[in-house]
C-alpha cells in the first residue's frame, strides 16, 4: 500500500513536472509582452526585473492622482512621453486614501513613484521616510515662494509644487456690490439685502477649522507662532486671551447667539443656497467656481473680525517622490522639467482652477478676475502647518469649535481644554 | 365574509402590509427621485422636493464613468466568490456533518471562533501577506482581483459551515447508507444525493457571500489599488466622498447597482425561507 | 438529531467497513482518473510556486509552499483522510488567508508599527541616508548637465561656471573635452555618447547614486544629480557605519547609535533621528491601550455601547420581522408576494449607500425628515439622538433578514401543534406566546446569536452614517458616542487621519475585542446548547 501511494504521488508529480515546464513558459512570456509596452528594443528584455516595478526599456513611472485633476495630468503625461519617451501610468486614487496609502505602501517597495498631494501631508512623509529630497535649484526662485516654503521640512526641499489655493469671499454681485473689510459691515450689508442667510460658512457637526480658520488667525495671528523667516515653530498660538476672544466670538454668533455659525450648514447645505441666491456671501474655495457657473459672483478678501487681518490657510499642491522609488530620476525629471513647466502648470490651471504655484502661470491666471480675487484673498496667508501631529490636531479643533458654536460647553473653557489638549498630542 | 371578520382575519394584515412596504420603499423613493432629477449634481438636498423634475440624464451620464466596468468587476468577484464560497463550505459542512474524525469538535468550535476576528482590522496583515505572495505569484498580489477573491475565499468556512452543518444534520443519514449499500462511492453519495437536498442552503450562502462581497468596502480598498479593477463600493464612495461630490451619479449608480442584489433575491426566494431555517428547524 | 449515541458503536463499525470500500485513494476507475488529473494540475501550479518562491529569493514561502503541497497529495492519496479529503480545500484558503493574518497581526500587537517606525531597520537607514545625502551646498552654482556614456560606463558632462564643457565619471574628476553647446545646454560630447531620457530611464539608480569630483581634490566636493538635466554640488551630511550600528552626523560629528528597543538612532543626550524601524516592544500596546486612562475610559463606554447596539439591534429587528412575518403568514392574504418582495427591498440595497443616504436624510435643518416633520431634531449630532437613529437605520436595514428567517420557521412549525391548542380553548395571543414563540426561539437562536455577533463589529452603519459621531467632548481620544469598538479602534489606529497611524496599538486592541466577542459567543452558543449536535 505505501508503496502504491509513492508511486501515485510520483506520477502526480511527473504530471506536475510536465505542466509546470509550460507554466513558466507562458508566464515569461505574458510577463514579457507586459514590460515592452513602450517603444523599446529586446535589448532590455533580458534584464529582469526586481520587482515588476521598473520595467526594461525606457522607463516607466507610476503616479498616483486624484479624480479631479486626472485630465490635467494624462496632458503633462502625454508631454513627457512624446519627449523623452518615458512612460507615465496614472493611477487614480481617492484622496484621503492616497495619504494613508503612500504610508503603508511605500515601506514595502510598493506603490507610486510619484503621488500628487497636499503639502500639509509633508511631515508625517518625511518622519516616516516615505518620501525623497528634491533639489529645486534655481528653478525655486520661478515658484511662489510660499509654496516652495511649504514643500521645506527642517531645511530640505521634498515636492514640487503646482498649484495653491486659499479661502475667499465669494459675492453675489446681484445682490450686493462690495464686501466690507469687517465682519460686523459684511452681516449688517448681508441681512440688509433680504436674503435668507446673511452670510454662508460651511462648519458641519464635526466643525471645519481650515473654513474658519480666516476669522480666527484674525484674532490671535497665525496658528504656530512663528521664526525670523516667517516658519513656524512648534509653539501653539491658539491659547491666550485672544484665543479665547475667538472662543467667545464664536458663541456669540453661534446658535444660540445670533445664528449666523451654524453647524447644520454643511458644504452641501451651504453652496446649494448660495447657488439659489439665498445668501449674498459665502466663504469659500476655488474648488466651487464649478457650481456658481453662470451666476454673477466676484471674489473679495475676508473680512476681519478682531485686530488682524483675516489670514486664510494656504494650500498647496505637488508632487512627493517616494523614497522606495526604483525610478528617482525620472520621477525628479518628470516633476521638475514638466510639471514645474510653464505648459503644464497653465493646463493644470485651465482643468483645475487653482492658482499655479509657479509665477509666471500665476501672473497669467490672474488676468481672470476671480483669480486675481484669490490671490488678493490670499495675500496674507500662511501655509497650512505640515507637522505629523496636524492630523490630530485639526480633530480636535474641529470638534471643539462644533461645539461652542452649537452652544454646548462654556467657549472659553472648552477653547482651555482643547489647547491642553492638543499640547498633549503634540508631547507625544 | 362580513366585513368586521374580514378586517379582523385580514384586513388589518393589509394595513400592516402597507404601512412596512411604505416604510421599507422610502428611502429607496426617494434615492430613486434623486436619481432622475437632472439638477442633482455635487448637493442632494435638491432632491427634497421630489419627483419635481424627471429626466434619465443621470444615468445617461454613468457611461462616462467607470461606473459599468466597477459593476463588472463587483459581478465577477461576487459571483467567483458566492461560487467557490458554497463549494468550499458545502464540502466542509459535508464532513462535519458525516464524518467523524479526530480533532472535529475542536475544528468546529476553532471555525466559529475565528470568523469573529474583526477581519477588518488584519488589513495591515492582508496587505503585508499579499505583497510577498505578489512576488511569487503575481495573479495573487496587491491589485488583483484573483487576490481579493481568494481573502474572501479565506472566510469561507467560518461563516458559512455553521450555517449549513445544520442542514446537512437534517438530511437523514440513512438515505447515504442505502446508497452505498447500492454500491456507491463517496463521491458519487455526496455529489448526486446530497447535493441536491440542500439547494436551499447553498442558495442562502451563495446569496449572503455575494451581498457581503458586494459590500465590502475596507478589504476591496486595500487590495485592488487601480481603478479598472475597483468594485462599486471602492468606486462610488469615490464619488461622495470627498468635498467635490457628485451626487447624480451615485444616485442613479445605487439604483442600477440595487438591481443584481433584487433580482437573486428574487429568482432565489423559494430556497432563500427554507435555507434560513431548514437546518436549525429540523436539527 | 439523526445520530443518537446508543447507535455510535455500531456507526464506528460501519463507519470503519465504510472506508475500506468506500476510498477511491487507489482503486483505478473514471473518478480516480478525474482525480489524478486534478491533483496534476495542483501539483504543477504547487512545484511552479515553490521553484518561483527559491528563485526570488522567498524561503518560508517556498517551504510552507512545499509542506502544504505534501499534506495535499498525502489527503487526497491516502485512504485515512476521508473528512479532511472534504475539508481541505476551506482549510487551506482558511489557514492562509485568515488564520495567519491574524497570527501576523497578533505579532504586530507586539510591535510598536505605526507612525516613525513603518519601516523595517534597514528601510530606515536608506531613508534617512537619503534624506540626508544630497543636501546641496549651501551658495554653489548649479550645471547644466547631460548623462554620457563610454564603453558601458556613465559619466557627466556639465558647463561649469566660465562656461567650459567638463566630462567626468566615478574615479575620474572634471576635466574639459570639446563638444558643441547650444543654447546652454550640450548637444555633443568628444568621446562620449549623451544618453538619451529613455537610456536613461534603463539606468536610473546608477545615475542617480553618481558622484563626480569636482577635482583631484575630494575637498572641493562633488556633483550629482537628481533629474538628469541639473548637477548640483551635492554633500551627506550623514554616514552609517555598518560594523558598530551608528549614524554619524557629518558635519557636527554627532554619534548616534541604533537603539534596538525604541527602534532609533539616538546620541548620548537621548536626541533621536527623525525616522525609525519597527521593533518589539512586549506588552506596550496593552498596557497603553488598556491602563492609559485616555484610552482606558472611553474603552469602557464603547465597550457598553457596543453591546447595547448590538443587543437592540438583534432585538428591535427580530421583533419588527417577526411582527411583520406573523401578519404575513396568512395564506388567505392576497398580494403577500408583493408585500413580501417591497419588504426585502433594504435588503437588496448596498449597505454602503444606505448609510450615505440616511446621513444626509437625516441632516438636522436640511434633511428630508425634519422638512416632512417640520421639526428640528438633532438626528445625529446629539449623543442620545444619535444612538437612536443608528438603531432606527439598522433597524431599516435589518428586519428584513428577520422576516425572512421568522417566516421560514413558521412555515417549519407543525401546523398539528397550533391547531390543537387552539382547539384546547388558547386565545390566539396564548397560541401565540405558548407554542409559537418557544417553537420560533428553538430554531432561531443560532441565527440571533450569529447576527448580535454581526452587528457587534457592523463597522460600515456606524462609520458611514456618521463617522461614529458626535464626539465625545471630554475624551482626549478621538472617539464618538456612537463608535464601536471597531470603529473606535479603527479611528485611534489613525486609519483616518485622526490619529497618528499606530498599528501596534490597533492590532492589540483588536485582539482584546476578538477575546471579548469570541467568549461571549462561545459561552452563549454552549448555553443554547446550539453545539448539541457536535457529540
Amino acid at each position: 500500500m505505501r508503496r502504491g501511494i509513492a508511486l501515485v504521488a510520483a506520477s502526480g508529480l511527473a504530471f506536475g513536472l510536465a505542466a509546470c515546464g509550460s507554466d513558466d513558459d507562458t508566464t515569461e512570456e505574458t510577463t514579457g509582452t507586459e514590460t515592452t509596452d513602450t517603444e523599446t528594443t529586446d535589448d532590455g528584455g533580458t534584464e529582469t526585473t526586481d520587482d515588476g516595478e521598473a520595467p526594461a526599456g525606457g522607463g516607466s513611472i507610476t503616479v498616483w492622482v486624484d479624480d479631479n485633476r486626472l485630465p490635467a495630468f494624462e496632458t503633462a503625461a502625454e508631454m513627457y512621453k512624446d519627449a523623452t519617451g518615458n512612460d507615465v501610468e496614472l493611477v487614480v486614487k481617492e484622496n484621503d486614501q492616497m495619504r494613508s496609502e503612500f504610508m503603508t505602501q511605500v515601506p514595502t517597495g510598493e506603490g507610486p513613484d510619484v503621488t500628487f498631494g497636499a503639502h500639509d501631508w509633508l511631515g508625517e512623509f518625511v518622519t516616516n521616510g516615505v518620501v525623497a529630497p528634491v533639489e529645486l535649484g534655481d528653478k525655486a526662485g520661478e515658484f511662489n515662494e510660499l509654496a516652495v516654503t511649504a514643500f521645506t521640512y527642517e531645511g530640505t526641499n521634498y515636492g514640487v509644487p503646482y498649484a495653491v489655493e486659499n479661502l475667499a469671499i465669494f459675492r453675489n454681485a446681484d445682490l450686493v456690490d462690495s464686501t466690507p473689510e469687517t465682519f460686523d459691515e459684511m452681516i449688517a450689508m448681508g441681512e440688509e439685502a433680504g436674503t435668507e442667510y446673511p452670510f454662508l460658512v460651511q462648519i458641519g457637526d464635526g466643525g471645519d477649522p481650515y473654513t474658519m480658520y480666516p476669522f480666527e488667525s484674525s484674532f490671535h495671528g497665525p496658528v504656530f507662532e512663528t521664526d525670523g523667516d516667517g516658519n513656524y515653530t512648534d509653539v501653539l498660538n491658539m491659547g491666550g486671551e485672544e484665543g479665547n476672544a475667538f472662543a467667545q466670538w464664536l458663541a456669540d454668533n453661534g446658535q444660540n447667539g445670533t445664528g449666523v455659525l451654524d453647524t447644520a450648514i454643511t458644504y452641501d447645505v451651504a453652496v446649494d443656497a448660495f447657488k439659489n441666491g439665498q445668501s449674498p456671501y459665502i466663504l469659500g474655495g476655488p474648488w466651487m467656481i464649478a457650481d456658481f457657473e453662470g451666476m454673477n459672483i466676484a471674489v473679495d478678501p475676508i473680512p476681519s473680525t478682531g485686530d488682524n487681518p483675516a489670514a486664510p490657510f494656504l494650500g498647496v499642491q505637488g508632487g512627493f517622490i517616494s523614497a522606495t522609488s526604483e525610478n528617482k530620476l525620472l520621477a525628479t525629471d518628470f516633476l521638475v522639467n514638466y510639471v514645474g513647466s510653464e505648459e503644464v502648470q497653465t493646463e493644470l490651471y485651465g482643468i483645475g482652477q487653482r492658482l499655479p504655484a509657479l509665477t509666471v502661470s500665476a501672473d497669467a491666471a490672474a488676468e481672470d478676475p476671480l483669480m486675481a480675487g484669490f490671490r488678493a484673498a490670499g495675500e496674507e496667508a500662511l501655509p497650512m502647518p505640515a507637522l505629523p501631529e496636524m492630523g490630530a490636531v485639526w480633530g480636535f479643533w474641529g470638534n471643539t469649535e462644533a461645539q461652542i458654536i452649537s452652544g454646548q460647553g462654556e467657549p472659553v473653557a472648552t477653547w482651555e481644554k482643547m489647547i491642553s489638549d492638543i499640547e498633549t498630542e503634540m508631547a507625544k | 365574509m362580513p366585513a368586521g371578520k374580514w378586517f379582523r382575519e385580514l384586513g388589518f394584515r393589509h394595513i400592516v402590509g402597507v404601512i412596512a412596504v411604505l416604510y421599507s420603499a422610502f428611502p429607496i423613493i426617494y434615492i430613486l427621485s434623486a436619481a432622475l432629477n437632472p439638477n442633482i449634481k455635487t448637493t442632494l438636498t435638491g432632491a427634497n422636493s421630489m419627483f419635481s423634475d424627471v429626466s434619465v440624464e443621470n444615468f445617461t451620464e454613468l457611461s462616462d464613468t467607470m461606473f459599468w466596468t466597477w459593476l463588472g468587476n463587483t459581478l465577477i468577484i461576487g459571483v467567483a466568490t458566492a461560487i467557490g464560497t458554497v463549494l468550499m463550505g458545502a464540502a466542509s459542512a459535508y464532513a462535519f456533518s458525516r464524518y467523524r474524525f479526530q480533532g472535529r469538535k475542536m475544528t468546529l468550535m476553532s471555525l466559529m471562533v475565528i470568523q469573529m476576528f474583526p477581519q477588518l482590522l488584519t488589513f495591515v496583515a492582508i496587505f503585508l501577506l499579499l505583497n510577498t505572495l505578489g512576488d511569487v505569484i503575481p495573479a495573487l498580489g496587491i491589485d488583483s482581483k484573483i487576490a481579493l477573491i481568494a481573502v474572501y475565499w479565506g472566510g469561507a468556512l467560518g461563516a458559512n459551515t455553521f450555517l449549513m452543518y445544520g442542514f446537512f444534520n437534517s438530511i437523514p443519514i440513512e438515505l447515504d447508507e442505502a446508497a452505498k449499500i447500492d454500491g456507491a462511492s463517496h463521491t458519487q453519495i455526496y455529489w448526486t444525493i446530497i447535493m441536491p437536498l440542500v439547494i436551499p442552503i447553498l442558495a442562502v450562502v451563495g446569496l449572503l457571500s455575494f451581498i457581503s462581497a458586494f459590500n465590502d468596502f475596507i478589504l476591496s480598498r486595500t487590495i485592488l489599488t487601480s481603478q479598472e479593477n475597483w468594485t462599486l463600493a471602492v468606486g462610488m464612495n469615490l464619488w461622495v466622498g470627498g468635498n467635490e461630490k457628485n451626487w447624480d451619479w451615485f444616485a442613479a449608480g445605487s439604483i442600477i447597482a440595487a438591481l443584481p442584489i433584487l433580482l437573486l433575491f428574487l429568482f432565489l426566494q423559494k430556497y432563500i425561507v427554507s435555507g434560513l431555517t431548514g437546518g436549525a428547524v429540523k436539527g | 438529531m439523526t445520530i443518537q449515541s446508543d447507535a455510535s458503536k455500531e456507526r464506528a463499525d460501519r463507519r470503519k467497513d465504510r472506508r475500506k470500500r468506500d476510498s477511491q485513494a487507489t482503486a483505478w476507475g473514471p473518478g480516480f482518473i478525474i482525480k489524478l488529473i486534478l491533483m496534476g494540475a495542483v501539483n504543477a501550479l504547487g512545484i511552479y510556486i515553490i521553484f518561483t518562491a527559491f528563485g526570488v529569493g522567498s524561503l518560508t514561502l517556498g517551504i510552507g509552499m512545499i509542506l502544504l503541497l505534501i499534506a495535499v497529495n498525502w489527503i487526497y492519496f491516502s485512504r485515512r483522510t476521508l473528512a479532511l479529503k472534504y475539508l481541505a480545500p476551506g482549510l487551506v484558503f482558511l489557514l492562509i488567508f485568515q488564520a495567519f493574518t491574524i497570527v501576523y497581526t497578533g505579532y504586530i500587537a507586539f510591535t510598536n508599527y505605526g507612525h516613525q517606525h513603518t519601516l523595517d531597520k534597514s528601510g530606515a537607514i536608506n531613508s534617512l541616508l537619503l534624506q540626508n545625502n544630497s543636501k546641496r551646498v549651501e551658495g554653489s552654482p548649479q550645471y547644466p548637465l547631460v548623462v554620457v556614456e563610454r564603453d558601458g560606463n556613465i559619466g557627466f558632462a556639465i558647463i561649469d561656471q566660465e562656461g567650459a564643457l567638463k566630462v567626468g565619471a566615478d574615479e575620474e574628476p572634471f576635466a574639459e573635452v570639446d563638444g558643441t553647446i547650444t543654447d546652454n545646454s550640450i548637444t555633443e560630447v568628444d568621446g562620449w555618447d549623451i544618453l538619451s531620457s529613455s537610456e536613461m530611464g534603463q539606468r536610473q539608480s546608477e545615475i542617480f547614486d553618481l558622484r563626480v569630483l569636482l577635482s583631484d581634490d575630494a575637498e572641493e566636493g562633488a556633483i550629482g544629480t537628481q533629474s538628469g538635466t541639473v548637477g548640483y554640488q551635492f554633500v551627506s551630511t550623514l554616514s552609517y557605519d555598518d560594523a558598530s550600528d551608528t549614524m554619524t552626523n557629518t558635519e557636527t560629528g554627532e554619534v548616534y547609535a541604533a537603539n534596538d528597543e525604541t527602534g532609533f538612532f539616538e546620541n548620548e543626550d537621548g536626541d533621536r533621528l527623525g525616522v525609525g524601524w519597527r521593533v518589539n516592544v512586549g506588552f506596550d500596546n496593552f498596557r497603553e491601550g488598556f491602563s492609559d486612562d485616555r484610552y482606558a475610559q472611553p474603552f469602557l463606554k464603547v465597550l457598553i455601547w457596543n453591546v447595547l447596539f448590538a443587543l437592540f439591534s438583534v432585538l428591535t429587528t427580530f421583533l419588527l420581522g417577526m411582527f411583520l412575518a406573523i401578519v404575513m403568514n396568512d395564506e388567505r392574504l392576497k398580494g403577500r408576494r408583493f408585500y413580501r418582495t417591497i419588504m426585502l427591498l433594504p435588503y437588496a440595497f448596498p449597505s454602503f449607500m444606505t448609510a450615505f443616504l440616511f446621513a444626509g436624510m437625516m441632516n438636522r435643518n436640511y434633511g428630508f425628515f425634519n422638512e416632512i416633520i417640520g421639526a428640528a431634531i438633532p438626528w445625529l449630532t446629539d449623543p442620545t439622538m444619535a444612538k437612536v437613529s443608528v438603531l432606527l437605520v439598522n433597524l431599516w436595514m435589518g428586519f428584513p433578514y428577520m422576516f425572512l428567517i421568522v417566516t421560514g420557521a413558521l412555515q417549519s412549525i407543525p401546523g398539528e401543534l397550533t391547531q390543537a391548542a387552539k382547539i384546547d380553548g388558547a386565545s390566539t395571543l396564548q397560541v401565540w406566546r405558548n407554542v409559537t414563540l418557544p417553537q420560533l426561539m428553538i430554531s432561531l437562536t443560532p441565527l440571533l446569536i450569529s447576527s448580535f455577533a454581526f452587528n457587534f463589529n457592523n463597522f460600515n452603519l456606524i462609520y458611514m452614517l456618521n463617522q461614529g459621531g458626535p464626539r465625545m467632548s471630554d475624551a482626549s481620544v478621538p472617539v464618538g458616542h456612537t463608535d464601536i469598538l471597531i470603529s473606535m479602534v479603527y479611528k485611534i489606529a489613525g486609519l483616518t487621519g485622526e490619529a497618528l497611524p499606530n498599528y501596534g496599538l490597533a492590532a492589540a486592541m483588536s485582539l482584546v475585542i476578538f477575546l471579548i466577542v469570541g467568549s461571549v459567543s462561545l459561552y452563549s452558543f454552549r448555553k443554547s446548547n446550539s453545539l448539541e449536535g457536535l457529540n
